[in-house]
């Protein structure tokens, strides 16, 4: 099949697109090894609040939950922008929905984000 | 709204065969797992800012219903993972393998691969709740299933 190169310049929806497909790679290993621990072997019954503390006094599992929600909330909020651009054709909408949903991001980030490092300094100012 | 109406009729209309049905299952599934993400990131987050919410949504997780969305969620997840990798695969490395005829076979080996992990996924979490539902182990016990 005869291919051809195309040069593509480098703007902010090149980077989303980017970001996109090297988040999902990371996310693979990442979002199955979270959902493989929690959901299948742990399971929801043995999850409560000593278990979370005990979780999050771990680097490890502070370190991966920071990435989690940093790549995982990213990726799915973009996807869905891609998603309502099927519906929305309007340029100024489209741009108006992108700052909402920016905004709507960046909020439950640090919601999350504050829980999981103020959580870990609980912790080490009761040791 | 006509765009919202057209962009579904097309969405349903379409006779593309297995690779529209992966596109489809593809956005349904990272959609429903974004609405579960963004639940779930809400309600883990009480840990810190409101303890007592926490426990209740935990007790809403141990529920019969939510049990059927979790193991929805996980084939998702799965489906939705494997996809993305295969799309990614294609793209960057065999660029040549997009054809039809290659995209038909990928998309049934992805929906194989996603079944072999969700299957054995779905009896394990299926068994937790039971044994940790004091009426189904009962109910087990009267039957002399375990």
């Amino acid at each position: 099949m005869a291919t051809r190169q195309v040069k593509i310049s480098q703007n902010y929806e090149t980077i989303a697109w980017k970001w996109m497909r090297y988040s999902a790679i990371l996310l693979i290993p990442l979002v199955f090894g979270h959902v493989l621990l929690q959901d299948v072997i742990v399971g929801v019954y043995e999850i409560n609040a000593d278990y979370v503390a005990r979780r999050l006094g771990t680097w490890f599992f502070q370190a991966y939950d920071i990435a989690l929600l940093g790549f995982a909330f990213a990726h799915g909020v973009n996807g869905l922008r891609q998603v309502l651009r099927d519906f929305i054709h309007n340029p100024k909408t489209f741009r108006l929905v992108s700052i909402a949903l920016f905004i709507f991001w960046a909020a439950i980030t640090a919601y999350g984000g504050i829980a999981i490092v103020m959580a870990v300094n609980a912790k080490l100012a009761s040791l | 709204m006509s765009t919202l109406k057209n962009t579904l009729i097309g969405y349903v209309s379409y006779r593309g065969r297995e690779g529209h049905y992966s596109f489809l299952l593809h956005r349904l599934t990272g959609l429903g797992t974004l609405l579960f993400l963004t639940i779930h990131i809400i309600d883990m987050a009480w840990f810190y800012w409101a303890p007592d919410l926490f426990e209740e949504a935990l007790q809403l997780y141990r529920s019969w219903p939510y049990l059927i969305g979790e193991i929805a969620l996980v084939f998702a997840v799965y489906f939705h993972g494997i996809n993305g990798l295969r799309i990614a695969i294609v793209d960057m490395f065999a660029p040549n393998k997009w054809t039809i005829a290659a995209e038909r076979n990928a998309v049934r080996w992805t929906l194989v691969g996603s079944l072999i992990l969700w299957l054995p996924s779905a009896a394990i979490m299926l068994s937790h709740a039971i044994s940790a539902s004091n009426e189904a182990a009962q109910m087990l016990d009267k039957l002399g299933i375990f």
